[in-house]
């Protein structure tokens, strides 16, 4: 009976996230996380700034969703110069279609794929979905392949707060959409929290 | 034999076509062009100018259009502000790059950066009239009525990850550039048309002064 209870508590510790352990489980309907989603039904270009360890890059990213639904991601110079052209698949697949050679990397490639998928909202399985929340958050907490990636809004489901993408014990990556317009956020901010990596998008009306 | 040179004919009249650029022949005397060109450049002490850039996403059928203004002053020494539909400035000042975008300023050594210094001598020896001698490129040179077109193409392995051909359009009447077409291995392209051109005007320093 002791190493049934035992086995039990282990079962409890290990199969919650404790980046959330403190948080009380809640009911709630992900459907509310829709109408943040991007709509991109038309070509939208953000103003782009990128911090990565002491180093600043700057310009343009054009995100354009194509007839077969994939989500195209073309990050340019301000003269043009492509640095990459993403595809992020219905499937959930994944597509590099070109990438220049000082960020042709597996792991900088992974790290921005796992970013934009968190903004992107890529991955919303509601039957991988735990509902936990306070008096004033409820945390919607996607299960991925590796980690959880979690949408933190406030109790009436009128404001996105904030996204994380978490591994099991804490956020790696913080994320805000804000100003909506039309489903469009005006501001984009993806921030790293185990190193200096911030991804800063501010949206050009054309 | 005669077959055989038919045959012969045929391929070399293929190549000759394929060597060309659409609506452009290959310059009958390359050394006028280069003679000429050079001698309109070392007249040319600074450049004024407008300028629309316009990026071609070939497989995303889009646009990317942005405006803004462009100086250049003897020698080495350039202005590219950008004013729409976003604020970017870059000033080239000998071996320097200045690069405000937004409230972030930054100042890179050429020096220490190869590729800004590859980048850097391109769009010098475009209006400088010495692009043709870039080692870091080889180089065509075509013609049509108005203009010749010289189709620069890299040789360094840094700069091919950039550009597959990078074109400069020169106006016959002039010998001045009026469009640069950045050509990308995807199929994408970054065309800088200039537009409004005064040259030999009295530009103060301070535009090109880096902090």
């Amino acid at each position: 009976m002791r190493y049934f209870l035992l086995s039990s508590c282990l079962f409890i510790v290990l199969s919650c996230n404790t980046a959330y352990k403190s948080l009380q489980m809640k009911t709630g309907n992900t459907a509310v996380l829709h109408k943040f989603e991007i709509n991109d039904s038309a070509a939208l270009l953000y103003n782009t700034q990128v911090d990565v360890l002491n180093k600043h890059l700057s310009g343009l990213l054009l995100m354009k969703r194509m007839p077969d639904s994939s989500v195209r991601m073309v990050f340019s110079s301000e003269m043009g110069l492509t640095f990459f052209d993403f595809a992020f698949n219905k499937d959930g697949s994944f597509k590099v279609y070109a990438i220049i050679d000082k960020m042709n990397r597996k792991p900088v490639i992974k790290t921005l794929r796992k970013d934009f998928e968190l903004v992107l909202m890529r991955g919303l399985d509601s039957n991988k979905v735990s509902i936990r929340g306070n008096d004033s958050l409820t945390y919607y907490i996607f299960r991925q392949s590796k980690g959880y990636n979690t949408y933190i809004m406030n109790n009436d489901a009128t404001i996105l707060v904030s996204m994380e993408r978490s591994s099991k014990r804490k956020p790696v990556v913080q994320a805000i959409m804000q100003k909506y317009t039309a489903g469009i956020p005006d501001t984009i901010g993806i921030s790293h929290t185990t190193f200096k990596f911030n991804i800063g998008l501010k949206r050009i009306i054309r | 034999m005669r077959k055989t040179l038919i045959l012969l004919s045929i391929i070399v009249f293929a190549i000759s076509v394929k060597a060309q650029r659409a609506g452009y022949s290959a310059v009958t005397d390359l050394s006028k062009f280069k003679t000429a060109f050079l001698e309109v450049a070392q007249k040319t002490t600074t450049i004024k100018s407008d300028f629309i850039q316009e990026k071609n996403l070939s497989m995303l059928s889009e646009k990317i259009t942005s405006k803004g203004k462009f100086w250049f002053k003897k020698s080495n020494q350039v202005r590219m502000e950008y004013s729409q539909p976003f604020a970017y400035l870059m000033i080239i000042n000998q071996d320097k790059v200045y690069i405000k975008d937004g409230t972030k300023e930054n100042t890179i050594s050429t020096k220490s950066n190869k590729l800004f210094q590859q980048i850097n001598k391109i769009t010098v020896d475009c209006v400088q009239g010495t692009a043709l001698d870039n080692p870091d490129f080889s180089t065509k040179v075509f013609e049509n009525k108005s203009s010749y077109l010289v189709e620069l193409t890299p040789v360094s392995k840094s700069l091919k990850d950039y550009f597959s051909t990078i074109n400069i359009i020169i106006d016959k009447k002039d010998y001045s550039v009026s469009t640069i077409v950045m050509n990308e291995s995807s199929g994408d392209n970054t065309t800088i048309h200039f537009i409004n051109k005064e040259f030999n005007t009295n530009l103060p320093d301070a535009l090109f002064s880096i902090k």
